[in-house]
């Protein structure tokens, strides 16, 4: 090989070092704080309902930490190279998902569309060839959010709170008619969306137990 | 979230509506991927046409090229037949690349980079191998770029340095099959020496780069070896022809002499297809 070439090639390496040691750093901040996130509402299981609105209020403020390390993350990756580097916070992008749909759920009983979770991460529109939420990563953290919520089900029953796992349960339903409309690849996704009927069988049987026992408020439920 | 729109999906119908885009959004991906693997990459597919298949019948006929013509031995004359041949032949798989640019535009290349990374190495295999025969060096990263690229000096898609790398890497096994093929033919064995020189030469290049790239670390195991063949071959030439005190042209002459005189024994001794062949030659003569 000559020292043209050779040279050429090395200074191609040390660019690429280079930018996945920075995306490294970032990835790791970007991790600890969705992690952090995760701990947080992970005292959902163990939270009454008229407490929820206050742990939320104290996830939010990590939640919104997020775009700076999406905006970090962002301003390094060089024009089109989206989906070089994307598996290295792919993870942590997809908690971050989870985490924010999980909290929009516990607040309004609805799910967080793609463009909202979009915009509370900071992710800028613009960024598209360098930092986007992609329809994958998206669907991963819903999935993650149903895996959740078929333990809450179970954990806010314990907790005395009959009426939640019927609202899960109408939720996870919808949820899972969405995953159903979908063409999937034999890819990971698929079997995560294979494992969700599993949550959906979780569900249905807190449903029925609290039912039979006449616990859930089934008036109001059924008008 | 209050200062969000209020686009929270709060029924079944704007979820639905919702997954209907992912749907579609992710048909769109799967059938360019389809595409992609179909139209130039995949290895045993419906289409001969396809740029790993292409590839793959250049670097036979490069073969056949340098080693047919017994009579031809004049190394420089053999490359330039092996250049001239493969060059429809490179210019056929370049034009495939050109079709799929409008695929790989943008930010789409990196997002199939791994379904277009079979067929691409597979190109610069043979794109190498007809570059070495002809020019006995190493094509360089650019030079492979600039096959890839448009009139106007516009790249079809920047190329990964990781394809490159691995396609030089295949190329050492093509040469050690070359060398091989070369060692009973005259001038062979210089040029197997050449060659494990060359091939020598390549992995230790490759050597300093491996920390960075892990497949090329996997082919480095397969480089070694075809290194040595080439070089347990031409250590027995040496030591053969360390027993005759002659220069090696004389030594090839020696040894196509013996051939010939082979041959010819071989075809007296093979009176039934002799006796056809002179009862041919009198029909043709009657007529």
């Amino acid at each position: 090989m000559d020292a043209d070439n050779l040279e050429k090639i090395n200074s191609i390496l040390d660019a690429d070092v280079e930018i996945r040691e920075k995306i490294k750093d970032q990835v790791t901040e970007f991790d600890k704080r969705t992690r952090n996130l995760a701990g947080i509402l992970n005292r959902i299981h163990s939270t009454r309902s008229g407490q929820m609105p206050a742990l939320l209020e104290t996830a939010r403020p990590v939640l919104a930490s997020c775009r700076e390390s999406t905006a970090a993350i962002a301003d390094i990756i060089p024009p089109n190279q989206f989906w070089k580097w994307r598996d290295m916070w792919t993870n942590s992008l997809r908690n971050a998902v989870f985490s924010a749909t999980l909290m929009e759920y516990l607040q309004s009983g609805g799910l967080l569309s793609l463009e909202q979770v979009a915009g509370l991460l900071g992710i800028n529109p613009e960024w598209q060839d360098r930092f986007a939420l992609s329809v994958e990563d998206y669907l991963h953290g819903v999935i993650t959010l149903v895996n959740e919520l078929s333990r809450l089900a179970v954990n806010a029953v314990t907790l005395g709170d009959f009426e939640q796992p019927i609202k899960i349960s109408l939720f996870v339903k919808d949820v899972f008619a969405g995953f159903s409309m979908l063409n999937l690849k034999n890819d990971l996704l698929r079997r995560r969306y294979d494992s969700l009927k599993y949550d959906l069988k979780k569900i249905e049987e807190v449903v029925y137990d609290v039912s039979l026992r006449k616990l859930a408020p089934l008036a109001k439920h059924e008008s | 979230m209050t200062s969000l729109p209020p686009a929270t999906l709060a029924s079944r119908e704007s979820i639905l509506s919702a997954f209907e885009k992912f749907r579609d959004e992710l048909d769109d991906h799967n059938d360019r991927r389809e595409r992609l693997i179909k139209v130039g990459f995949l290895v045993h597919g419906p289409s001969s046409r396809d740029i790993t298949n292409l590839s793959k019948k250049l670097i036979f006929l490069l073969h056949r090229t340098v080693t047919e013509d017994a009579g031809e031995s004049e190394d420089r004359v053999l490359g330039l037949r092996a250049a001239t041949r493969a060059k429809p032949k490179l210019s056929e798989i370049q034009s495939l690349f050109a079709r799929l640019r409008e695929e790989l535009a943008g930010d789409r290349f990196w997002r199939y980079q791994r379904n277009v990374s079979p067929g691409l190495q597979e190109y610069i295999e043979a794109l190498s191998f007809a570059h070495y025969l002809e020019h006995k060096t190493l094509i360089s990263y650019e030079q492979v770029q600039s096959t890839l690229t448009d009139q106007e000096g516009v790249p079809y898609f920047v190329l990964p340095l990781e394809d490159y790398l691995l396609g030089l890497a295949d190329l050492t096994g093509e040469l050690m099959r070359f060398a091989i093929a070369s060692i009973p033919r005259r001038g062979g064995r210089q040029k197997a020496s050449d060659i494990c020189s060359f091939v020598r030469a390549c992995k230790a290049d490759f050597e300093g780069l491996t920390p960075y790239l892990k497949e090329l670390r996997k082919k480095q195991s397969v480089t070694s070896q075809s290194l040595e063949k080439i070089e347990d071959a031409t250590y027995a030439v040496v030591v053969r022809t360390s027993e005759y005190d002659m220069p090696p042209e004389l030594l090839d002459d020696l040894v196509a002499q013996t051939v010939s005189r082979a041959a010819d024994r071989s075809s007296y001794g093979d009176e039934p297809r002799r006796k056809r062949a002179r009862d041919a030659d009198y029909d043709t003569d009657d007529e």
